[in-house]
């Protein structure tokens, strides 16, 4: 199949903003959204920020009829998104994204990416970078008919379609493109493999990592969205903001990402959400395969404005204050914080994290130990002797009790009040480190 | 009002333990009163299931349930990772979620079988999660919950129609 036919005789009839009222707008969508009669529907974001995205993919989630089946397409100005159950002190470069939000409009080092986002969604998984070199897809589906393949599937077919014969999803339920040379022809339609394919123990280049999946399961419905990379201009830098200088003194519990290869696809942008929504249409509407309709949605979604009385609008204004507090929960520095799962961090070995540790530039131990994004256990110690354990009565607590990790600001203030001014220039040093290791969010 | 308490549910949802505390008072004068139900059978005593393929087994006296997922949905889980288990106090109703375990990238509900008080949650699955997979049934189990209302086991579940169900637990 060339890579074109099909979409030629796609008709895409966009919901056009300029064409209705805004209240009769929005009345359009909350009832699409709800209308058991609407068994298949799609949606795109014109909207570039992570936050409000993910606060419409939840309400799709939430409040869709549970019998209907849902495609949403948006793309995301420059974010990192850890999963639901993370730790963004153990992911994410947090002084990187830090640097940009105190020098706006300033080159940062390395090279100016300006602000970047920390998001964490509400699906389980792994850390990724989104900027607008990618396009996330997101199915909503009834969890009798659901698998964790078969989305991923539609979107190799929709690649495949465009010319993309190296895409397949891979036993991690992510798709990946193949390298190395062509070995033989394989069935077509299998989308777990292509003529590339090579045994896993083989020489051959690792398959690139071009789209990442990620779910959430409710009592109603099911969840599968996943990232496309097609052109993002950082993949070099991506790295630099996914390496955390705390991870080697971090023991967490929760989930921690598997960092794989990544590739641009090198498609076309709305090409490929013309595919992944054609083909979309396939697998669930084939009757009226060419017809595909998406309701344009973004920031429209968040105005409360001109409501006036009667039920439509009623339903449009509650719907409006819905997405607002899904909004205000998905930027709140709590839920990105406070939700991750407890962890220790320890300059040494210990007992339960015997891993050696880069050395401190000071003379001194640390332990802190966070439930909840709050510190329960903290201590220093200038003993600083080889073995691993610390005479418990050289550790100075640090008046630290209950606080949250992210809003610690003054480590060098916390650090000297629990040592004294004997210690001062130490103190000075192991603050200065401690503000690298945990920097003001 | 109505508005009101509609996001309040719906942030409960998403939220984490913290923001859904503010909501609570809201919750607690809105739902109601516990009732105690002095008429459970010793049928009802048996373990129960639901459609969701949690399971309610309550105590002798009728008063508490022990919930947790069935030996096929940990299965169709795969490995549990991360275990978000209920504080103790919290409200539910029945069809509420009371935590949520992650799996194979996946964040799946726990949903309550009847309405009540959570005692407490398994901390055992704080610090080995795999729990769930390796005794679903037993030292996996998520939380205990103060029933409201024994009469709600009714409309649950005998595990043999339970295994004749199948819900897309994620294949």
């Amino acid at each position: 199949m060339s890579p074109s036919r099909g979409l030629n005789c796609l008709h895409v009839r966009l919901v056009r903003a300029s064409s209705r009222s805004a209240t009769r707008r929005y009345s359009t969508w909350t009832e699409a959204v709800a209308n058991p009669q609407n068994k298949v529907q799609s949606y795109i974001s014109r909207s570039r920020d992570p936050y409000l995205n993910l606060s419409l993919e939840h309400y799709l989630l939430q409040k869709s009829s549970p019998d209907s089946t849902i495609l949403f397409l948006y793309t995301n100005r420059p974010c990192v998104v850890i999963g639901r159950n993370q730790n963004p002190w153990l992911e994410v470069n947090l002084a990187l994204l830090q640097a940009a939000k105190d020098s706006p409009g300033k080159p940062t080092e390395p090279p100016a990416l300006g602000s970047v986002d920390l998001v964490r969604r509400r699906s389980g998984g792994g850390t990724v970078f989104h900027d607008e070199g990618n396009v996330n897809w997101s199915v909503i589906c009834p969890p009798a008919t659901f698998t964790r393949d078969k989305h991923a599937e539609m979107v190799v077919r929709a690649l495949r379609a465009l010319g993309v014969d190296r895409s397949r999803v891979n036993e991690r339920h992510d798709i990946v493109l193949d390298q190395g040379v062509r070995k033989g022809a394989v069935d077509e339609e299998d989308t777990h493999r292509t003529p590339y394919t090579s045994e896993a123990s083989s020489h051959e280049p690792r398959p690139l990592k071009v789209s990442g999946s990620a779910y959430k399961l409710t009592r109603t419905r099911a969840l599968h969205h996943g990232t496309c990379l097609l052109s993002s201009p950082n993949l070099n830098i991506i790295p630099d903001y996914l390496h955390s200088p705390a991870k080697p003194y971090i023991k967490a519990r929760g989930v921690e990402s598997v960092s794989s290869p990544v590739g641009n696809i090198g498609i076309e942008i709305e090409a490929f959400k013309r595919s992944v929504q054609e083909h979309y249409q396939k697998m669930y509407h084939p009757a009226d395969a060419n017809e595909h309709t998406s309701i344009v949605v973004g920031e429209e979604q968040l105005d409360v404005a001109d409501i006036k009385k009667g039920y439509e609008e009623l339903k449009v204004g509650l719907a409006t204050m819905i997405i607002r507090a899904y909004l205000m929960q998905a930027q709140s520095l709590d839920w990105t914080f406070l939700q991750t799962p407890q962890f220790t961090f320890s300059s040494h070995p210990t007992e339960e994290d015997d891993r050696e540790r880069p050395d401190l530039p000071v003379a001194a131990r640390v332990y802190l130990k966070a439930r909840f994004g709050a510190i329960s256990e903290s201590f220093v110690s200038w003993a600083d002797s080889s073995s691993s354990a610390v005479d418990p009565s050289d550790r100075l607590r640090l008046d630290l009790q209950d606080q949250k990790l992210h809003e610690i600001h003054d480590w060098t203030a916390v650090v000297e009040k629990a040592s004294g001014p004997q210690n001062a220039r130490a103190g000075s040093a192991l603050g200065a480190w401690l503000t690298r290791m945990f920097p003001r969010v | 009002m109505a508005a009101r308490l509609s996001i309040a549910r719906a942030v409960c949802q998403i939220s984490s333990r913290h923001t859904c505390a503010a909501f609570r008072p809201v919750r607690a004068q809105w739902q109601q009163p516990f009732s105690r139900s002095f008429s459970y059978s010793i049928a009802a005593r048996a373990k129960k299931y639901t459609e969701d393929h949690e399971w309610i087994e309550l105590s002798s006296d009728g008063k508490t349930g022990t919930i947790g997922i069935s030996t096929y949905a940990a299965n169709a889980l795969g490995d549990v990772v991360y275990v978000e288990l209920p504080t103790s106090d919290l409200e539910v109703k029945a069809g509420d979620a009371i935590g949520a375990v992650e799996s194979v990238k996946s964040a799946s509900d726990i949903i309550s079988p009847v309405s009540g008080k959570i005692i407490e949650g398994n901390s055992v699955l704080e610090e080995k999660p795999g729990t769930i997979n390796k005794d679903p049934e037993g030292s996996g189990w998520i939380a205990k919950i103060e029933v409201a209302d024994s009469g709600e086991m009714e409309g649950l579940m005998d595990e043999g129609v339970i295994r004749s169900l199948l819900r897309g637990w994620s294949r």
